[in-house]
Formats: C-alpha cells, structure tokens, sequence
C-alpha cells in the first residue's frame, strides 16, 4: 500500500513536472489524481481493505502525499500563470513612441492674459475695476481731463468721430471722470479702468486703430508723486520681475501735473541697448502723473482737500514685451497657429 | 523743433557731448528725440590730391588715380567718374569707410587693379546738393585748390555739426526756441548765458508810424500787433553763418530778409512775417476776421475761400496773409522790394489751430502760435531782426515800433507754501532750495505770509497754478531723487463688476471647452453685412457711420460679433488653418437714433464659431468633422457651467443660420442663444466650402438668468432604477418634445432621462424615426420598488403614445 502510494506520488510528481503546457493540462493532472474520481480517492476509498490498526499511518501517508502533491500543482500553476502573464504582456507591447490622442485645449487671447495679470496686480492692491463706454462724450474724453477744444495737447490723438460730440474714446481717462462723478465729493478712490479705445493710426507693427488700455486712478487724502512713483514700481516689477528698471521722465498730458512718462530698462538687453530700445536702454511703458487739479474741480472733488495721480498703459505693449511679440498686428489677426501658442 | 549744437554753444558753454545733453535735456521734460551727427559716416573720408590720373588700360571709361592724403605712400584708386583731372583736391573714402548711404568700402580690384579707397560725389557725401552749383551735383566733389590734404572732410566742409531733435511737449512753447532752450541748459549747467546785445540803431529820418498804420479788430484772437518798417533794402542771400545756423534748425535760406525773420523765430520763438510795403493797399495793416467768401492768396501760391473764421491781416481792401499760419502772395518780399514792414504778434492759439487744421497748413509759425509766445518780448524780436538786417548792410531802420497791445499781459502770481508742494511730490525740500530753483528758472520769488510768491517769467505761458510749481520743481530737482512710496490711508477692496466676473467665466469656460479667443476690431462694413444676409430691416443694419473713418472697408461701428468672426475664420482658412474653434466677447453698439444724439447701447454679445475636423489629425483621430451638435454641445456646457437650468432648446430662426439647423434657446420667450449652420447661401457668398457652425449670445441676457448662487445636490443614497423606451415616431417630432412629455409624465421619482439612440432608416419605414431614451427613477428616502418605476414607465408610454402617435418598439 505505502509503496503504492509513493508510486502514484512519483507519477503526479512527473506529470506536473512535465505538464510544459497549458494551465488545462495542469487541471487535468488535478482531476487525474486528486479528482473525485482521481487516484489519490480511489486509494483512500479503498482503505477498506486495509487493516484496521493500519489505517491511520496509511491515511496519514496518503494525505500526507496528496498535499505535497497539490503544493506541487499549487507551484506548477503559479509558474504557468506566470508565464502566461509574461506571454500576454509581451503580446501586448505597444509603440509608445506614437503621438498620444490630443485632446486640445482651448486658448485665451495674449491680451486676455495679460490684462488679467494686471487686473490681478491691482486688485492685490486693492484697486477696483470700473468701467465706462467706448463711444463715449467728447466732454468726458476730452474736456473734463482738462482739454478743451482746439487745445494743442488733441493732437497728441487723432480721434475716430461720429458726431460733433460724440466719438469713439481715444483713451480710458474718460473713466477717471465718470468715476469721480459718479462719487460722493472727494471719496477716495483706487481703480483701473481696463478697456479698449480708438485712435485714427494707420495700422503698422506698432500702431492699431483700436487697443486696449489700462487707466490706474487714486484718490485720497496725501497723495503725492512719491507714492505714484513706488505704486508703479510695485506693478512694473511684478509684471516685468523684480529685477528690472523703473525711472520716471517729465512729461506733459493735460490732465496731470507734473506728468511722466514711465520707462522699464529694456527688457531684451537689460539696459545695455539694442534695436528695440533703439539703443537707450530704456523702453517707455506707461504714462502717470498727478492728477491736475482742474480735473479734479471738474468732477467736483477739491484740490485743496484730495490728491491724486493717474496712470494709463497699453496693454499690447506689456504683452508684446512679455512674450516678445515684434508686430502688434499678430495680435488682431487671430491667426490660429498664433494664439495657440499661448 | 530742431537746433545745431553750435547754435546753442554760440550762447551757452558746457562740456557735454551731444548724447549726454540729449539725456540732460530729456530727464527734465524736454525731450530729445534724435541726436543726429552730420557728419557720421564721413569719420574715414579725408581730403586728397590726385597727384597722377591715368586711364586704366582694360577700360574705356575707368581711370587710375594716384592720390596724396597726407600718408606716407600715396593711395592708388580706381574711378569710374570723368570729372577727375590731376592736381585737384577731392574727398577720399578710405578703405574701412562707412558711408552715410551705408555703401562700404573695402580693398578691392577693377580690372584687374587694385583700388584702396573710392573718389566721393556730394551725394555720397550726404551735402545737401540743392544748395550747389549744377557742376558739382554731379561726379567726384571737386574741392578748392587751397585746400589742405589728410584732413577729415567733415570739417573741411562744415559738416561737422549735430543737431538735437526734439520731441517737444505741447505746454513747452518757450522751448522752441533757442533762447529757451539756453535758459534750460543755463539752469541745468549753472553756467551763465551769454546773451547777443539786441539793439538797433533807429538810422533812418522816417518815422514808422508815419508809413504804416495798424489795428486789431478782433482782441480776443490777436492780444498784440506790432511792426517796424525799414528802407533801403538791399535783397541778397544771408551770410554763411546764418545759412548754416538755420540749416541745422532744419529751415532752408532763401534770402537776407526771410532768413532773417525765420533766424528771430527760432532765436527768440517769436515767428516774424516781413511785408512789401509798396503792396500794401492803403498802408494800413489790421488783424481782423476774415469775410466769408474772401479770398486768400497764400505763399504757397494757393489760394482758399475764407469761412469768415480765420483770423488774417488785411490791409485797406483785402487780407495779405493768414495770422500765424502762412502770409498773402500779393504782399512778399522779392527782389525788388524796396521797404519792407517786419511783423511781430500774439494770435489766439485755438483759433490758430483751427485754421491752419482747417486749411491742412502747419507751419514753424502756426506751432508756435499754438502754444503761445512771449508777448511782453514782441518788441526786443523786431529790434533783433532790424540789428541783423542793418548789421548786414542790407536797410536803414525807420524811427519807433507801432504796438497796438490794447491788454498788456499781467504778470502771473502763484502763492506756495513748501509744504504744499512737499506734499504733493513726496519730498522733503526747504523752502530755500525750492525757491533756488524757481529763481534759476527765472521766477522771481518773494516770502509771503507763512509760504512764497513766485512771479512767473513772461516766456512760459504754462504755469498757473501750485501744482505747475511743484512740475518745475520736480523736474529739476530730479524725478530719480523723489522717494518711491506706497499710497495709505484707508483700506480697499480690490474687485470688479459682476457683468465683469462673468464675462471672465463665461471665457475660461469656453477655452475649456476647447475653444480659442480672438480679439478683432469693433468696425464693419455694408458689404459683409450683405454676404451674411442680414435683411433690410433688422436693427443690425443701423450700424453707426464713423465720420472720418480709417478705410472704406472699416466705416460703421459693428452690431454683431458674427461678422468679425467670420471674417476671421476667412483670414485663417486664406493661411489654410482650416479646423477652427473660435469664440469672441465683445461689445456691439446699437444707436437710440440716427445720427447720434445721445449715447448708444452697448451690448455685449458672445459668438462662437466651429469647422473642419473634429479632432486634431492624427494616426489614432478621428477624421470626422464637427456639425450641429459639436456647437449644440459647447453652448449647452456653457450654460450648465454658468449654472443656467431649465431653458427649453426649439428650432428656430437667424438670418445668417440654415433654416434647417438652427436651434434657440430660450428661457420663457426671451432668447439665450442661437446655434446653427452658417447658411450655405452666406457661406456661398463669402466663398467657403465647408461647413461652418455658429452660436451667438446676448451676455447681458444670460447674466439675469444666471445661477447667482449655486448649491450642491447630495448623492443619493439610494439605487435607481432604470427603464429603456424605444419608439418609432414621425421623423418632424423634435426629440425635446418628447423628453418634455417624459419628464412632465415621469412622477415623484422621475430623476433624469437621456436620449442615448436615434435610427432612421428601413427598418422603421419612410419618414419614420426611432428613438431610445433612458428613464432613471429614484426616491431620496428609500429603495425604490420595481413596480413603482413599472408604473411610471406605464404612464409615460402612454403619454407618449397619445401624444406623438408613438409606437413602442420591442
């Protein structure tokens, strides 16, 4: 009987050493000597035979076979699964070299994201966003800022027209007045006014008939140009790092007094000069003052109890020399292999 | 306004170059635009003698020169000019030359032999060949006999000048002139001006008063009139000096007279305008306005009918010149003029500026006249002119100066304390170092009361107020010296308007979604409104006409965005971007009557725009193109972003849309958006072959309708059940209309309902059409029963039945 067994155990040991194939030949095995029918079971049903002291050292040697057997089979499948995982993930090989499936993203405008950098600077500040319309009044665009009609500083802008006193705004200021006299007297004020305006330019690499234009206004008690000076810094470093130059240069606009023009060391050569700085090292980015006490009066705020200072700047300009952008008409054409780069 | 160096230096020393003073000048608000050497380009260009000229011996017209300039070994130069003869002194380019044309010049062969430089013609040389004799136009520039060889022909030629040009702001009129601009570099030096003495030696019996006559009939254009006569002029061309001073200010000589009134105006900044006096009709000369109708026969010889608004200087019978701007044909100093009456005046800015914009004539006088002159100097301009005249030999200067100045101007006062002016610049500044300043300027400043006086300097017609002070204070005191501070006081909320914030969303939302932001110009024109088929008598038609607009093609201010849009998709299929998905946001302008009588409606409209492939090309991409529902798709995911619920989608009608495949969107009867086919007629019209699919939105329309507050929907925490219903139905029955009954018919525990398949076809016969819908019901508070949902799927297919004739498909 133990000889038997042992047999039967050296048989299954062969089998499943050789069961080379799949995990079907393997199941075959089980079934063959462990199944209900199998080899094993006909053994241990046929323990009637055996004698009756005999039968637990018997039972215990078949059991004892059976389980080495089934740690055998238990092996066995592991490595045949193994194997065949290996086979199916070698079959699986793809070229992850090819392009992955896009799923395109759409784009914002340049000037939508650098318009929202500014407003985004500015409201850190704690500067408001106002807003005016573009055909707007000759008197806000022009004569509440302190030019009159047939003022020499108008043809600083040729405007676009569409009545005697009505046109399309030519600058954002108009907004400082709408602002203020939309105010309680002498309410203090932090705000920009983001937007698009109209000049009668030709359209070349620099110029646009329409651009858009951020107008910064504060009023309060004290203000001096000092803190125009440190609020612009404060913004011009945040947009173009905190490495770059700021100087402010005596100007002239009518709704200011004094007035600057504010430059930025140029931002390709850092100040050494180049073509775009056409040599100076400087690039002019943006136009401030203090606000000029006429416009002040005009709105009804008093120039004896408030101070102020305005700025305005050209969005496109910021973008161009933030992405490098040489003609300015890139950003009107709407050519698609442009904006989506951005 | 331009000026030599030599020019400035004739009056003022300082040891600046010209770039450093360009940048002196500009950092205290007098802008220099453009510092302009003369003679760059002619560093390596010397005088040389030809000492043998040969002719070369493989060419008819080439000759071998052997020039001396004052090197060791004479230069062996080819040249193709004929002029050429030995003995003559000419400019050399040497090799390593830049010429002002930018032409090279390097070692090289011409035949076969070498040449080391190149002979220069005036042209090269950058003269200007107008002032030269019609001999020395053309060929190598023949240089005198005398002149010595191995200098730099710059200097030979006086070419060695820079001009500064400036960029000067409109509030600075005494800077245009160079008396002015002395004044700036005297302050900003320290050095003393030296200023020329202006007297003039009244040498002649007559009395002026006694010849002319003159008058202002109009004070408020004209604040002051002033002439002086002299005789015995003698006409001829003006010494060199002057020619060369009133070149560098960019002015051309014509002759002794007019250079010199030209010479006063940019000296002095007074423009000057000289009279026949044997062409003045009546002696008498009179500002006043001009009739309308009269004619006005300019130097320019042109000639304008007066509108009656121009200012002019009329003699007895007609005017002889338009004030400030440009003087009569009739009354100009020619060779044969005898007596000349010199004029100095003060004429009202605007009015100026009106005519001379008016009559497209902008002149040295006209801008200066715009920002003003120095009325009280009216006087010491025409002594100038009459010392220049007579110095020159060229008149006898007649007794007094007729001065009509009915209003002399009253000096102006501008009270200060330093702490105002501390206050307004950020600075610390004592009153002493202020006033220094001012004073220097030319202010006069006296101590008043707690704080200052300053008297303002006649010539600057710009400062008014404190706040002019503290400009000129500033500026020269040093911008770069003025603290940078932050402003304080109270504390703001930094924020925007909630029409602002949803514009914002509704753009993020869109390139979310795939689609890109153009940005385009907010004019349009009739023929585009034609191509997109916008009937007569929409409002879109009264589109806002420009009264000076750009172009032809950009005349009216835009009523939709869907014509720019368009026209933008053109562009980039003309540059073969063929797949596009492009939204906009912008205002659109409707007027409230035309012409404009008051300001329009500014509405702000959304358009999007999808064609060409859905997918961007690729091996593993699709290649199908978008249609109807891709755009469909984008609005409706818009509006769920936007949190806008409970809108109903119909077909509907958009002039520019296939009648066919056009949806609305509407909450109640007020329309949200329009999506739809660009209608193949309009896409007929502007040329495009492929299909093109819109949508357009009012933004001011969905923000009342927007979700302003939003909440959550918790999870259920109970399964639903779901019932499929496949029905075949008229192919015209829109596919709402039944989800619409299914959801009216649903019950308590209806949740939701999607239509997840749509067949036309044989199978379900001729103008037939089958759709199958899935049905989720839940309850919120238990599992729900298979036979409640039975229930409601009974009662919803018996809706359907009734109401659409369906037939249920098993």
């Amino acid at each position: 009987m133990e000889e038997k067994v042992r047999e039967l155990k050296a048989q299954a040991e062969e089998a499943i050493q050789h069961a080379a194939g799949s995990l079907k030949d393997l199941d075959d095995i089980r079934v063959k000597f462990l199944g209900k029918k199998g080899e094993f079971t006909t053994i241990l049903r046929g323990m009637g035979a055996v004698a009756k002291e005999d039968r637990p050292k018997i039972g215990k040697i078949v059991n004892e076979a059976k389980a080495q057997v089934e740690a055998l089979l238990a092996a066995k499948n592991e490595e045949l699964k193994a194997r065949a995982l290996e086979q199916k993930l070698a079959s699986e090989k793809i070229d992850v070299t090819l392009p992955g499936r896009r799923q395109p993203l759409g784009h914002l405008h340049p000037l939508t994201l650098t318009l929202e950098r500014i407003k985004d600077i500015f409201f850190r500040m704690g500067f408001s966003v106002e807003e005016g319309p573009e055909i707007e009044k000759d008197y806000f665009n022009f004569e509440a800022l302190n030019l009159p009609k047939d003022h020499p500083a108008r043809d600083m802008q040729d405007s676009f027209y569409i009545t005697d006193e009505i046109l399309m705004r030519s600058q954002t200021s108009p907004v400082q007045a709408r602002t203020m006299q939309k105010n309680e007297p002498n309410a203090p004020i932090r705000m920009i006014a983001p937007g698009r305006v109209y000049r009668r330019d030709e359209y070349d690499a620099t110029h646009s008939p329409m651009f858009t234009q951020v107008e910064g206004l504060v009023i309060d008690k004290g203000i001096s140009l000092g803190d125009l000076k440190g609020t612009l810094e404060l913004f011009l470093r945040q947009i173009f790092g905190e490495e770059v130059g700021v100087r402010l240069r005596p100007s002239f606009f009518p709704f200011t007094e004094p007035s600057a023009e504010v430059d930025i060391s140029c931002v390709m050569c850092h100040g050494k000069g180049c073509k775009v700085c056409k040599g100076t090292g400087w690039l002019e980015i943006l136009g401030a003052g203090m606000v000029h006490p006429h416009v002040l009066e005009m709105s009804g705020y008093d120039p004896k109890v408030v101070s102020g200072f305005a700025f305005g700047m050209g969005v496109e300009r910021i973008a161009m020399l933030s992405y490098g952008v040489d003609d300015l008409r890139l950003f009107y054409d709407n050519d698609k292999r442009f904006l989506q780069q951005f | 306004m331009q000026v030599s160096i030599k020019w400035l230096k004739d009056y003022i020393d300082f040891d600046w170059t010209a770039e450093e003073l360009a940048d002196k000048f500009t950092m205290a608000g007098v802008p220099v635009e453009n510092v302009v050497h003369a003679d760059e380009g002619l560093e390596k260009v010397v005088t040389g003698r030809l000492d043998s000229v040969v002719k070369h011996p493989d060419s008819d017209h080439l000759q071998i020169c052997s020039v001396n300039v004052g090197a060791d070994a004479p230069l062996q130069i080819v040249t193709g000019a004929q002029n050429v003869r030995e003995g003559q002194i000419v400019p050399v380019a040497m090799v390593g030359a830049k010429l002002p044309n930018g032409q090279k010049i390097s070692k090289g062969k011409l035949r076969g032999v070498a040449s080391n430089g190149m002979l220069c013609s005036a042209g090269e040389l950058h003269m200007d060949l107008e002032k030269l004799p019609e001999e020395q136009k053309n060929g190598i520039y023949i240089l005198p006999a005398d002149t010595p060889v191995g200098q730099p022909v710059a200097k030979i030629l006086g070419l060695d000048d820079v001009i500064l040009e400036f960029e000067l702001t409109a509030n600075r009129g005494d800077c245009f002139s160079v008396f002015g601009l002395v004044r700036e570099i005297a302050v900003l030096t320290g050095n003393q001006p030296k200023w020329p003495e202006i007297v003039c030696r009244e040498d002649d019996p007559d009395k002026a008063a006694d010849l002319i006559s003159c008058g202002i009939d109009a004070p408020e254009l004209c604040s002051r009139y002033a002439a002086r006569v002299i005789k015995n002029v003698k006409i001829g061309p003006s010494p060199d000096w002057m020619q060369q001073r009133l070149e560098g200010a960019g002015i051309r000589a014509i002759n002794n007279v007019v250079d010199v009134t030209n010479f006063v105006m940019v000296e002095l900044g007074q423009p000057m305008h000289a009279y026949d006096y044997d062409e003045i009709t009546g002696h008498t000369l009179t500002a006043r306005l001009a009739k309308p109708g009269e004619n006005l026969h300019t130097l320019d010889d042109s000639s304008r009918v007066a509108k009656g608004t121009e200012l002019v200087i009329a003699d007895s019978e007609h005017p002889a010149g338009l004030a400030g701007v440009m003087g009569g044909l009739e009354t100009e100093v020619t060779e044969n003029t005898k007596t000349i009456v010199l004029e100095a005046a003060s004429f009202n800015g605007p009015s100026i500026r009106r005519t001379s914009r008016a009559c497209g004539l902008h002149t040295e006088a006209s801008g200066r006249f715009e920002r003003g002159v120095d009325v009280p100097d009216i006087p010491r301009a025409l002594d100038r002119a009459a010392q220049l005249l007579q110095d020159m030999g060229a008149c006898t200067v007649t007794k007094g100066i007729v001065d009509v100045y009915p209003a002399p101007k009253k000096p102006v006062k501008i009270a200060y304390t330093a702490d105002q002016i501390n206050r307004r610049l950020g600075t610390k500044l004592d009153g002493a170092a202020m006033n220094d300043i001012l004073e220097k300027l030319g202010f006069t400043v006296e101590a008043q009361g707690g704080g200052y006086v300053a008297t303002v300097p006649n010539w600057r017609n710009d400062c008014t107020y404190m706040e002019d002070l503290s400009e000129e204070i500033a500026r020269i005191y040093g911008f770069d010296r003025i603290p940078a501070t932050v402003p304080h006081g109270m504390m703001m909320q930094g924020k925007q308007s909630e029409k602002q914030n949803l514009i914002a969303k509704i753009k993020h939302s869109l390139a979310a979604l795939g689609m890109t932001e153009e940005l385009s110009f907010s004019f349009t024109n009739t023929d585009i409104l034609d191509k997109m088929l916008v009937p007569a008598d929409s409002k879109l038609r009264r589109a806002i006409p420009i009264m000076n607009p750009l172009t032809d093609e950009a005349p009216l201010v835009r009523t939709s965005l869907l014509t720019s849009i368009m026209e933008n998709a053109l562009r980039n299929f003309s540059r073969k971007n063929m797949d596009l998905r492009y939204f906009d946001v912008a205002p659109v302008f409707f007027p409230k009557a035309l012409p404009l009588t008051e300001l329009p409606d500014e509405r702000t409209e959304c358009v999007g725009l999808l064609t060409g492939r859905r997918d961007e090309a690729g091996w593993n991409q699709s290649d199908e193109m978008v249609d109807f529902y891709d755009a469909k798709g984008i609005v409706e995911e818009l509006f769920s972003a936007l949190h806008i619920r409970n809108y109903t989608v119909e077909a509907g009608t958009h002039f520019a849309m296939h009648p066919g495949v056009t949806a609305v969107f509407k909450k109640g009867r007020e329309v949200l958006a329009y999506v739809g086919e660009l209608h193949p007629k309009a896409a007929e019209n502007l040329g495009i072959k492929q299909k093109v699919y819109l949508f357009t939105m009012d933004v001011e329309t969905l923000h009342r309708y927007m979700g302003s507050s939003f909440h959550f929907e918790s999870l259920p925490k109970y399964p639903a059940i779901s019932r499929d219903l496949a029905m075949v139905v008229a192919e015209d029955v829109p596919a709402a209309s039944i989800e619409a009954v299914i959801a009216n018919n649903g019950g308590e525990f209806f949740k939701d309902v999607t239509l997840f398949d749509v067949y036309t076809g044989k199978q379900v016969g001729e103008g037939k059409k089958s759709l199958a819908f899935s049905m989720q019901f839940q309850s919120k508070e238990r599992t729900l029963k298979d036979e409640e949902a039975d229930a409601a799927f009974q009662r919803i297919l018996a809706a359907v039945e009734r109401e659409f004739d369906a037939e249920l498909r098993s």
